[in-house]
């Protein structure tokens, strides 16, 4: 009797096992699964993708007196219902904009808020060379005073949600994707860009 | 024998009347402008299920490349939903350099498009590198 008992079980325990979701990578290349209620990869990808061109394309980023434009990454705000690090957007849009060779990104200035933006090192160093520590130290290895390049440019933004009961089943959540590029000397906005991104789901979808 | 040849006279007219494209800068789409012998509430299911039949949907009549004034290099496509229905649909575009190898870039992404039926659309996609010079555009069915 007890070892029918044990089969019954490990037949169950072999039942249960097989319905188990498997756990797969996803194809970050030609991801074709479902879209979900949330902002996923997929629609940060969107927005920096067309954030990125619509900048290179405008001609805002070229300096029309030569060289390159120095460029900070000021705040961001995250004005959805989600916990979104702002850096999911911008990690991709900073590297972009290096590689385009327009523009220069500066880490000495940026958003206090969005850590990251700024290296805290290049103040450490500072330190250091101002205390008594620096006497340990080659003195032209320390940064001299007056080193540090100034932004010419801040990119900054929003991101925020609209929820909206769509029908008795449904909802509709749309995305806003607001950045804008201003000239910090002047304070004239060289370049602004709206991307929403819209979806339409049940009810029982939870978007935050 | 007269039936063959009334039905032979009904598809020839529809074939050739839904081989008319506007050509006009001002697109009036069906059940906006009045209709016609070829296109009215008696044919226009016909024609619907015609389309879907024979499978008609995105093609794309022209794509131009042409360098910017910040040296990026544009690629504007243009084309033609020959379909009755929105078709939505997936496009990315790689970019190549000189040699023709990729280059790598956050831009290429499968970006959202779409084209409402009997319509043209455009897209337009911008080069992450001055030295891009060359693309390649893949497309795909939306999810």
């Amino acid at each position: 009797m007890k070892a029918r008992i044990l089969e019954i079980i490990a037949f169950f325990a072999i039942l249960i096992a097989g319905c188990a979701q498997e756990t797969v990578t996803i194809d970050i290349m030609h991801d074709e699964g479902k879209a979900v209620m949330a902002l996923d990869y997929r629609d940060f990808d969107q927005a920096a993708s067309e954030m990125i061109q619509s900048m290179l394309g405008s001609g805002a980023m070229k300096k029309t007196s030569g060289g390159r434009y120095v460029v900070t990454t000021g705040r961001i705000i995250n004005d959805t219902m989600q916990r979104i690090d702002t850096n999911q957007l911008m990690a991709k849009i900073e590297e972009e904009l290096l590689n385009s060779g327009q523009v220069v990104m500066t880490s000495a200035v940026g958003n206090a808020r969005k850590q990251g933006a700024v290296d805290k090192m290049i103040y450490d160093v500072r330190d250091i060379r101002d205390s008594g520590v620096g006497d340990e130290f080659d003195e032209e290895t320390l940064p001299a005073k007056r080193q540090l390049i100034a932004p010419e440019l801040s990119i900054s933004g929003k991101i925020f949600q609209r929820n909206i009961r769509y029908d008795k089943n449904r909802q509709q959540v749309e995305y806003y994707f607001q950045l804008k590029i201003t000239d910090l000397t002047t304070g004239l906005r060289f370049w602004q860009k709206e991307t929403i991104i819209g979806k339409r789901g049940s009810n029982k979808s939870v978007a935050w | 024998m007269k039936t063959i040849t009334n039905i032979l006279l009904f598809a020839a007219a529809f074939a050739l009347t839904s081989c008319y494209e506007q050509q006009n800068q001002i697109h009036l789409r069906t059940e906006v402008r009045s209709d016609d012998l070829g296109n009215n509430i008696v044919t226009r299911p016909v024609a619907f299920a015609f389309s879907a039949l024979i499978g008609e949907g995105i093609e794309i009549t022209e794509a131009v490349t042409k360098r910017n004034d910040a040296a990026f290099l544009e690629l504007h496509v243009s084309g033609y939903n020959r379909s009755y229905k929105t078709k939505r649909f997936r496009y990315r575009v790689e970019w190549l350099d000189e040699s023709g190898l990729l280059i790598q870039s956050k831009t290429s992404v499968w970006l959202p498009a779409s084209a409402m039926g009997k319509s043209p659309f455009s897209l337009k996609a911008v080069a992450p590198r001055p030295k891009a010079v060359s693309f390649r555009m893949d497309t795909r069915k939306w999810e």
